[in-house]
């Protein structure tokens, strides 16, 4: 994490009355700045408010780490063209993510390419 | 009768009758200041075919989030005064001190409560008409919020709450709507407090140049926490056949708040 992108999250969470709030909590936790692409293996893909979230594998030095995604609303990934059945467990899948501030293996979901190649949200 | 079924029996009359229960005893709330006896919301037969007149507001609609162009001025924000100014830029300051992450003193299950609810990103919004009321369902924590348009006033003395006391009526194709009587712990933006004389009007009608726009003027007043009105305008954009979801936050609390005020993450 770059520490040129703090500044700009302390204004961006200062000025929010500039665009309608986020609900249902702030993504201050989350370096919207930074966008890391994991290789994933679906473990749990879990559909429903507030917010949609998948749990997966992904390849590390000396095994495996298990991250946690979340993502927005149910109503707002069907907007995006997301399902309940979008995702199942053992998917292996590539996921872009803005991580956690703290280094701890969490993120906000950007966007995927699923098993069949198909792609949806933000990938690059 | 054997002992048995007149113990069965007896069971199944105790959980026909709630605890100490007395048939007839039901609360008989007058109406309210304004509505006569047997007219407003509780009696709706009969009016039903007036609300055809009514706009089409049907289908949920989403906040339409309207990213700032470039070089645009940049978005007007409350003029607090006085000690709600003190407890703003003491907000701001800890803010800053702390990476841009506000403490919360309340679960993240709890929702935000009036104005905010009305301008949330995530979560859509379905408006109802029914004679003497417009019900505003919000997937936002499976809120309602009741709208009066019966021509009652105000409670005189509202219990604060989260959605406050709302009465409306219809200008035309535009539905006004006055709320009082939210609560003074909640409130109009996060960072940005108001007292419990918050005074919330909401001028809500389609956009004459796109009839899948939803247009909601709010000017919010606070003799004690604003130095002038604060405006702000919101629209929503409808999906016709879209329906609002479940939101059970307590299933799915991955957000808990911990003793610092922290939002944790699971």
């Amino acid at each position: 994490m770059t520490r040129s992108g703090r500044p700009f999250l302390a204004a961006l969470s200062l000025a929010a009355l500039a665009v309608p709030a986020w609900a249902h909590h702030s993504y201050s936790m989350f370096d919207m700045d930074k966008t890391v692409v994991l290789e994933a293996s679906v473990v749990r893909f879990k559909w429903q408010n507030p917010h949609a979230f998948i749990e997966a594998d992904v390849a590390a030095k000396g095994g495996t780490e298990r991250w946690s995604i979340e993502m927005t609303s149910p109503n707002n990934l069907a907007q995006e063209g997301w399902k309940r059945t979008s995702l199942k467990p053992g998917d292996k899948v590539r996921i872009w993510v803005h991580p956690l501030r703290s280094g701890a293996r969490g993120a906000s979901y950007a966007g995927v390419r699923l098993v069949d190649g198909t792609t949806l949200g933000d990938v690059g | 009768m054997s002992a048995r079924l007149a113990a069965a029996i007896a069971a199944l009359l105790l959980l026909a009758a709630p605890a100490s229960a007395q048939l007839g005893a039901a609360t008989q709330s007058p109406p309210p200041a304004g509505v006569a006896e047997g007219e407003g919301a509780a009696h709706p037969r009969g009016h039903y075919a007036a609300l055809d007149a009514l706009p089409d507001w049907g289908g949920i609609w989403f906040v339409a989030v309207e990213r700032p162009a470039a070089g645009a001025p940049p978005a007007p924000q409350p003029r607090l005064k006085g000690e709600y100014l003190a407890q703003r830029e003491a907000w701001a300051a800890e803010v800053r001190a702390n990476d841009g992450v506000a403490r919360r003193t309340r679960s993240n299950c709890s929702p935000p409560g009036m104005p905010r609810i009305m301008r949330l990103a995530q979560y859509p919004y379905e408006f109802i008409f029914a004679p003497g009321r417009v019900t505003i369902n919000q997937e936002a924590w499976m809120q309602t919020r009741t709208i009066w348009t019966d021509g009652r006033a105000h409670e005189e003395d509202p219990d604060p709450s989260f959605m406050g006391d709302s009465i409306g009526r219809w200008e035309g194709d535009t539905l006004v709507v006055d709320t009082i009587g939210i609560s003074g712990e909640l409130e109009i933006d996060t960072g940005w407090p108001h007292s419990d004389r918050f005074h919330l009007v909401e001028r809500i009608r389609l956009d004459p140049a796109n009839p899948d726009l939803l247009v909601n003027e709010m000017r919010m007043e606070d003799p004690e926490a604003l130095e002038e009105p604060f405006e702000v305008t919101v629209k929503y954009r409808r999906d016709r056949y879209g329906k609002l979801l479940e939101f059970q936050c307590a299933e799915n609390d991955r957000n808990p708040v911990n003793e610092d005020g922290h939002t944790e993450y699971h």
